[in-house]
């Protein structure tokens, strides 16, 4: 099938990470896409039609949350955040791979404990009956998503992140 | 202060030697130390209420996620990238390279005016940096010239749209100290030409030292030049549209951001320049990027709240005033402290750190705060590229895997004096802001 | 000595941090015989977040704006309807009493010890070029926040625009709004002297912006009872006074920038045909608020009566 293996030669993961990766690409994708038709027909609107979309800013902003946090667990289990590399010529390759390791164990519980957090915040704001301004959406759906995608980060990044560093990292 | 400094000093080392991603090592270090501050230590660390902390690191978080302003980085960057795969950057450097490409470090020039136009209409540097990265990148490779001078010219050059109008870092600074918004706008036009014109002199510098990293190209004739143009009017086009509206009011800065992709994706289009494949492989290395942006200014604002907490910029402001020296003295101190804090800070967090620390010293000396914003505004430009933590060197490097930070860190070098060159003229010579402001409204 | 840490927002000159919170940390030493000293700490995020940082402890007390957490604060949007026809103290004083009458038992303010209620003097248009009727602003683009003045918005039949304020120079420098509805006080501290170039106030204004003063409760737990007692003894109604005759000061010191800088001012008086067509315009909206709070088990038709007769009987 084509589209089966134009998502093979198209992630580097393996068996099911792979459509897992491609799932949430394709949330990021079609949000930000989504995006960025939002404020041209804001701005059209305002202008041709004399009426901007209500709520424009509200949609904005949660679109942003959307975007970011879909693609988080991604980036992270492929290593994707920056690293000063300042160092490394001086440190071996066994070195660097521990020290991988490490981060792997700091940013998974922090992203842990930081998620609970945050989906305390979410009961919270859902008890408040919080609402966005013009829309009157939950403010909680938003941040319990955060939360989600946070844990989701965490847990993959502890099975997939540490296969990928110890055993299928290239340099 | 101890508190503070013993914190950058544990930074650091997660940083450079832990080497923990920058993201994670400011939000760690940011939310500890916070706890420390609010009494956590190794006696009370069984019963410490952590929710304290935790509820700041969340709220950074949840907020930073969804906030307004912050639209623009995935829409520039998708704008950039949109450009770049629809050939347009290709041409755009052949239109470059036809007028400038016959001199020592021709493109790098181009490169650096392209910069300052387009952070000028984008106001972000981060932006800039990844877009120019994805434009004036594949050219310059192919033209030869080393990793080093080709990735500092686009670092460099992104940050000085901080400084050309409309720039969102000036109205910051012009509603914390409430300094007329439209005259800092004013005072920033010559600054920042200058600052284009003095990193000029730092590609000629560059490749006066090594002639082989910026090679000259053939020169071509006028009609070869003339039709070299005519492939980049998408290009024109857009940034006309982008540009214009944002001067004539049509759209904010950051609905520009969505109009600029907006026009890029039309553009693309009418090239026939797209699949379905690639549209999802812009949109979605745009939101990779974008991800890792937030990661680290989610990172640094957790920090910040912990050296705000830990007291630093009053105990800094009590420092200045314990010395009995002249005015001038003490604005060279603060700017020295700015330099030092622009080693481990981004421009915005260390704008919003600062300033109201420093203005009501700096007004009572006398200064005119129009005068003190600019100056403010180029040293918080110069941290973008100051190691270890400068930001545009690091989205370069996340842009271009295959680039080491350090590498960019070399061949930034040259624009860094430059930079330094062009501060010391500013503190000095106030006319060199103060002019356009005075001219028009004052 | 204890430390209290007062979270803040706006420009460290504007009248919240150079007059507020200076005076009430007076109040507060003098009271607790120095004990507890206020400190003010700035940067600590949007806002709209300070209710939940209190709450959780990360600053001892601070101030927000109720507009910012829609949903939440309902019944305290009904001091901003229009028509209070007062001055921010006089307004804030009633809102206090109202407040602690009728509002505080529905528990709007859930893990937080409210210190002191106010608003902010009465918004009023403010434009780029100068507009003769309410009817001149239909299709116009405005700068809006939300609640009470979006619906005045709407039903003016303006263009909304949402924007935070400190945005509000760059979008009418821009021109990519028309005008915007807020307090005569911006025309200095966010200085719309430069941009909006024209004024028309209303007797009483369109609407009140409300707020609120709270303390972590864990805060004041930690204190002894003296002290505890003392901090109560400067808030309350002393506290929302003060706050509400700082922000009038600020909107005096607005129009005297705004005339200085030679900005067209109408002032309308009651009986104009302006006053009379915004009169008509808000008819009804008490009943909307009135509607949006009937799930809150409180008497909201008499603590509006209340507030409204408190704030014209209230003499400063
Ligand atoms: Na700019
Ligand atoms: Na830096």
């Amino acid at each position: 099938m084509l589209f089966c293996t134009w998502v093979s030669t198209h992630y580097e993961e393996q068996g099911p990470v792979k459509w897992l990766a491609f799932a949430l690409e394709m949330i990021a994708a079609t949000t930000l896409f989504l995006l960025m038709l939002l404020t041209c027909s804001d701005v059209v609107g305002r202008y041709f039609l004399s009426n901007s979309i209500d709520g424009t800013t509200e949609l904005t902003e949660i679109a942003l949350a959307i975007l970011i946090f879909a693609e988080m667990p991604v980036i992270t289990w492929r290593g994707g955040h920056v690293v000063v590399d300042i160092l490394d010529r001086m440190m071996g390759r066994t070195v660097i791979k521990l020290l991988g390791l490490f981060s792997v164990f700091l940013i998974a519980s922090s992203l842990y404990f930081i998620a609970t957090q945050i989906y305390f915040l979410a009961e919270r704001s859902f008890r408040r009956s919080e609402v966005t301004e013009f829309l009157q959406l939950p403010v909680g759906l938003i941040v319990e998503y955060i939360a989600f995608m946070s844990w989701i980060t965490a847990a993959t990044l502890l099975s997939y992140g540490v296969y990928r560093l110890l055993w299928r990292s290239r340099d | 202060m101890t508190v503070a400094l013993i914190g950058f000093a544990i930074l650091l080392i997660l940083i450079v030697i832990l080497r923990i991603p920058i993201a994670f090592s400011m939000a760690i270090v940011g939310f500890f130390g916070f706890a420390y501050m609010q009494g956590l230590n190794f006696d009370t660390y069984t019963d410490f209420n952590w929710n304290s902390a935790l509820s700041m690191a969340a709220k950074r978080v949840i907020n930073t996620a969804q906030e307004y302003s912050l639209s623009v980085i995935p829409l520039f960057i998708l704008m950039g990238n949109l450009v770049t795969k629809s050939g347009l950057s290709h041409q755009l450097y052949r239109a470059s390279n036809a007028f400038l490409g016959h001199m020592q470090g021709g493109l790098s020039m181009a490169t650096v005016v392209a910069c300052g136009g387009f952070s000028a209409i984008c106001g972000s540097s981060l932006a800039t940096s990844a877009t120019m990265a994805k434009v004036a990148m594949p050219p310059m490779r192919k033209y030869g010239y080393a990793d080093s001078l080709a990735t500092a010219s686009i670092a460099a050059g992104g940050t000085l749209g901080i400084l050309i109008p409309p720039s969102v870092i000036l109205v910051i600074y012009g509603l914390l100290t409430e300094t007329s918004i439209r005259e800092l706008f004013a005072a920033g036009f010559i600054p920042g030409f200058i600052g284009i014109l003095l990193y000029l002199c730092a590609v000629r510098f560059a490749v006066w030292r090594n002639p082989e990293d910026g090679p000259c190209g053939e020169r071509l004739s006028w009609p070869e030049r003339i039709q070299a143009l005519q492939g980049v009017w998408g290009v024109l086009i857009l940034f006309s549209v982008v540009m214009g509206g944002i001067y004539l009011g049509v759209f904010t800065p950051t609905e520009a951001a969505g109009i600029g992709a907006g026009g890029a994706f039309v553009i693309a289009l009418y090239r026939r320049s797209l699949t379905l494949a690639n549209l999802f492989d812009i949109l979605t290395d745009t939101a990779r990027t974008s991800a890792m942006l937030f990661g680290v200014l989610i990172g640094a604002l957790i920090f910040s709240n912990f050296i705000n907490r830990a007291g630093l910029p009053g105990d800094l402001l009590t420092l200045v005033q314990s010395v009995d020296v002249s005015p001038m003295v003490v604005i060279f101190f603060i700017l020295g402290i700015y330099i030092v804090l622009g080693m481990v800070f981004e421009s915005l967090s260390m704008m919003l750190l600062t300033v109201p620390i420093f203005f009501p010293l700096v007004q009572s000396l006398g200064f005119d705060l129009v005068w003190f914003g600019i100056v403010v505004v180029v040293v918080t430009e110069i941290s973008l590229i100051t190691p270890p933590v400068g930001m545009n060197v690091f989205v370069l490097s996340a842009v271009l895997r295959d680039v080491k930070a350090s590498t960019i860190f070399k061949g930034v070098t040259p624009f860094w004096c430059a930079d330094i060159i062009r501060l010391i003229l500013i503190t000095l010579i106030a006319p060199i802001s103060l002019f356009l402001p005075e001219l028009l409204y004052r | 000595e204890t430390i209290m840490r007062v979270a803040s927002w706006l420009p460290p000159t504007h009248v919240q941090n150079a007059v507020v919170w200076p005076t009430w940390g007076k109040w507060i030493e003098e009271a607790t015989e120095g004990r507890v000293k206020l400190e003010i700490e700035y940067g600590l995020g949007h806002p709209k977040t300070l209710f939940e940082l209190v709450e959780d402890g990360v600053a001892d007390a601070s101030f927000s704006y109720h507009g910012y957490v829609p949903g939440r604060f309902k019944l305290a949007l009904g001091v901003e309807e229009p028509l209070m026809g007062a001055s921010a103290e006089a307004a804030s004083v009633a809102y206090w009493r109202v407040h602690q009458k009728y509002f505080a038992a529905a528990n709007e303010h859930d893990g937080l010890t409210v210190a002191g209620v106010f608003v902010h003097g009465p918004g009023q248009i403010q434009t780029i070029e100068p507009i003769s009727s309410l009817a001149d602003l239909k299709g116009k683009k405005i700068r809006i926040g939300g609640g009470v003045p979006a619906e005045i918005g709407n039903r003016l039949g303006v263009t909304p625009v949402g924007a935070p304020a400190p945005k509000v120079y760059e979008l009418l420098q821009q021109g990519i709004v028309d005008g915007v509805f807020l307090p005569i006080a911006e025309q200095k501290t966010l200085r719309l002297n430069e941009v909006a170039r024209n004024v028309v106030a209303l007797p009483g204004g369109m609407y009140l912006g409300s707020f609120s003063i709270f303390i972590n409760p864990d805060f004041l737990d930690s204190l002894s009872d003296k002290d505890r007692e003392a901090i109560m003894s400067v808030s309350g109604e002393k506290l929302s006074a003060m706050a509400g005759r700082a922000w009038d000061a600020a909107d005096r010191e607005g129009m005297k920038a705004a005339e200085e800088a030679g900005v067209n001012i109408v002032k309308v008086s009651a009986d104009d045909a302006f006053a009379k067509d915004f009169n008509q315009l808000v008819e009804g909206m008490d009943q909307i608020w009135l509607d949006s709070v009937a799930d809150r088990d409180v008497d909201a038709k008499s603590a509006l009566a209340e507030l409204r007769s408190i704030a014209h009987s209230y003499h400063e």
